[in-house]
């Protein structure tokens, strides 16, 4: 203790210093959020904050994807001998499931009712976008890297040319762009709502630098394995597909879980073109005269959904890419 | 007979294998044409159906929007061509600034996370651990509502009065300045300054223990172990890194459209909404912010081979 905080006389009145503004802080963030906060903006409006404007019948839909993505985190966080090997073993898939089960459940089809995408709204969808996103731009970016590294010039030039210049702009403007520009390359008798439009934005714009994740991953892979895999006469392909991508992807994972986080809250900026996921929906709240300027306490309830969603997000990739280490272990 | 006719189809397939690459190329360089084609032509028949043209002639017309703020002279009278230069140079304004100040306050934080003191360890970690897991767009929301919004409508003098605060703008040193962009600059400083301060660190991480503990058998104190063996030899692993956050700030920057700060891209947008020519609108963007980039780029790769061969 004294080691670490009252070293020298310096040290000593940096932690003094530190200790009464915390202090002090403390005491005001404290008096704050229980004399002068009114938190009935975040109370009234809980269903909002999560489900949007969803068809008020229907919601129990909403509410059993979320709670399902909920309980998924759970099982997948909990210690390993908490849950059957056999449940662990279908874990990877289950998550791929999120994505169409989640769009069933919104969208409906399949005997449920359908509910129309300007209906959407809330941590639903953010999480939609997120997760729509992510699995659009994993292809894009695994299709590009290989583009970048291959000895082809003409596959070579295209992919790099995307990669950078996508990666030299800001989302925002491909976010806005595309929202007005994709109708415009599309058939005149194709309808492409507002999601699907932000979805494909995202996934191409986030592709690019997914690409460079898996790039580095594909760099890391020792020329001797591409040497034994070409003795041992597997053909290009076959050397991409079960020799360098299943290792780059394994040595990316770090870098395209970061990447897929912060996706999540990437999504905000969906607010500024007109979406009502979280962010969107709390514009829209504080809007109403009976919240007029409640912005502090929105924005703290929307920094802990945002941190909680991340922090979760982040502690189930590490568990997965955990477990896929585990099972590289077990099968050498 | 036979044997002949073996030969030719070997020679067949090793032509085909031989000019496999070329073929393959030739083939996803036809498909790519083929829906760039379909992508185009499906543009020229909306356009035509919306009686639309693509022209930058429009860019000579009169703006007829107000700016808040501009660096460079501007009227409503102005031309396109003009208020997108006028919003240019505030992004240049905004982003140059954030630099200096983004870099100092990652340094600050990159060092005391090696700092001895526990406390002072713990806070950068919190710091940096807040910031990347909260949104940028929330974080600027934040300070523009909640801190710069809340000052009190009178001027308020602070710091022996070298800063003076009010809800319609800020007074730093005698130069004013909008609250707009005081929260812009505040919120992508402290937001670059956590991604900074990490880079710093991971940089400082990479040198050698040895070379802390020969300083210190040396007798050199801590600050003069960091400024005379540590950061020099950091230096290269932290400069390309840094080159990176750079460029996420000059994009992150088009955030400023969420408060009212009208730099580029807001000016952009704005154009668009009042002419509809998002194409040409969205050509620009790209080359101005390839211009933004660049610059970035060039003066950093400068700082690195001034830093490399010192070195």
């Amino acid at each position: 203790m004294r080691k670490s905080l009252f070293a020298s006389p310096l040290d000593g009145l940096i932690t003094l210093l530190l200790l009464a503004a915390f202090a002090a802080a403390l005491q005001g963030v404290v008096h704050w959020a229980l004399v002068q906060a009114n938190w009935s903006v975040i109370v009234d409006n809980l269903p909002l904050w999560f489900t949007g404007s969803f068809t008020k019948d229907q919601v129990w839909r909403s509410w059993t994807w979320m709670a399902s993505l909920l309980l998924l985190c759970v099982v997948t966080l909990s210690p390993r001998w908490l849950i059957p090997p056999a449940l662990a073993r279908w874990l990877p898939l289950l998550w791929l499931l999120a994505l169409p089960v989640g769009l069933l459940l919104l969208a409906g089809g399949l005997g449920l009712e359908p509910v129309a995408s300007n209906r959407w709204g809330g941590l639903q969808l953010s999480l939609l976008l997120a997760l729509a996103s992510t699995l659009l731009s994993l292809p894009i970016g695994i299709l590009l890297a290989l583009g970048r590294r291959s000895k082809l010039p003409l596959l070579k030039w295209m992919s790099t040319g995307y990669i950078e210049l996508i990666r030299g702009i800001p989302m925002i403007t491909v976010l806005f762009f595309g929202q007005l520009l994709i109708p415009l390359f599309l058939p005149m008798d194709w309808t492409v709502n507002r999601v699907l439009r932000a979805i494909l934005s995202l996934g191409f714009f986030t592709g690019a630098y997914v690409a460079e994740c898996v790039r580095g991953g594909l760099q890391s892979i020792p020329k001797t394995q591409l040497e034994a895999a070409r003795a041992l006469g597997l053909s290009t392909v076959q050397t991409i597909v079960l020799v360098e991508l299943p290792q780059a992807l394994r040595t990316a994972l770090p870098a395209l879980t970061n990447q897929f986080v912060g996706l999540i809250q990437d999504t905000a900026l969906l607010s500024i073109v007109g979406l009502v996921e979280l962010l969107g929906i709390s514009r829209s709240i504080l809007a109403n005269p009976d919240y007029v300027g409640r912005y502090v306490e929105v924005y703290i309830w929307l920094a802990l959904l945002y941190w909680a969603v991340c922090t979760l997000m982040m502690g189930v990739a590490g568990r997965i890419e955990h477990s896929l280490k585990g099972a590289e272990g077990n099968r050498s | 007979m036979i044997g002949n006719h073996g030969q030719r189809l070997s020679q067949g397939s090793g032509w085909l294998k031989r000019h496999a690459a070329i073929l393959l190329q030739v083939a996803i360089g036809l498909l790519v044409l083929a829906v760039v084609l379909q992508l185009v032509s499906n543009l020229q028949l909306n356009l035509m159906r919306l009686g639309f043209q693509i022209s930058l002639n429009w860019l000579g017309d009169s703006a007829r929007f107000s700016l808040s703020e501009h660096v460079l002279p501007y009227d409503t009278r102005d031309s396109y061509s003009w208020v997108l230069l006028v919003g240019f140079v505030n992004s240049l304004r905004v982003v140059s600034l954030g630099l200096l100040l983004s870099t100092a306050l990652g340094l600050i934080a990159g060092a005391a996370s090696f700092s001895s003191n526990l406390l002072l360890r713990r806070l950068t970690t919190l710091y940096v651990a807040v910031v990347r897991n909260v949104p940028l767009l929330l974080q600027l929301l934040f300070w523009y509502t909640v801190v710069f919004f809340s000052f009190p409508q009178e001027p308020q003098s602070l710091l022996w009065g070298a800063l003076s605060v009010s809800s319609r703008g800020l007074v730093i040193l005698g130069i004013p300045t909008s609250v707009e962009f005081a929260a812009l600059l505040t919120g992508l400083s402290v937001f670059t300054g956590a991604y900074i301060s990490e880079v710093v660190r991971g940089g400082l991480a990479s040198v050698q223990r040895g070379q802390w503990e020969a300083a210190r058998s040396l007798g050199l104190d801590e600050g003069r172990t960091l400024r005379l063996i540590v950061i020099p030899q950091a230096l290269p692993a932290i400069l390309p890194a840094l080159n990176s956050e750079y460029i996420n700030m000059a994009k992150n920057s088009t955030l400023a459209i969420a408060i009212g700060y009208p730099e580029i891209y807001a000016v952009t947008s704005t154009t668009v909404t009042q002419t509809g020519r998002a194409i040409e609108a969205f050509v620009l963007l790209l080359l101005s912010f390839l211009l933004l980039d660049l610059a970035i780029s060039g003066v950093m790769n400068l700082l690195n081979r001034l830093v490399l061969k010192r070195g």
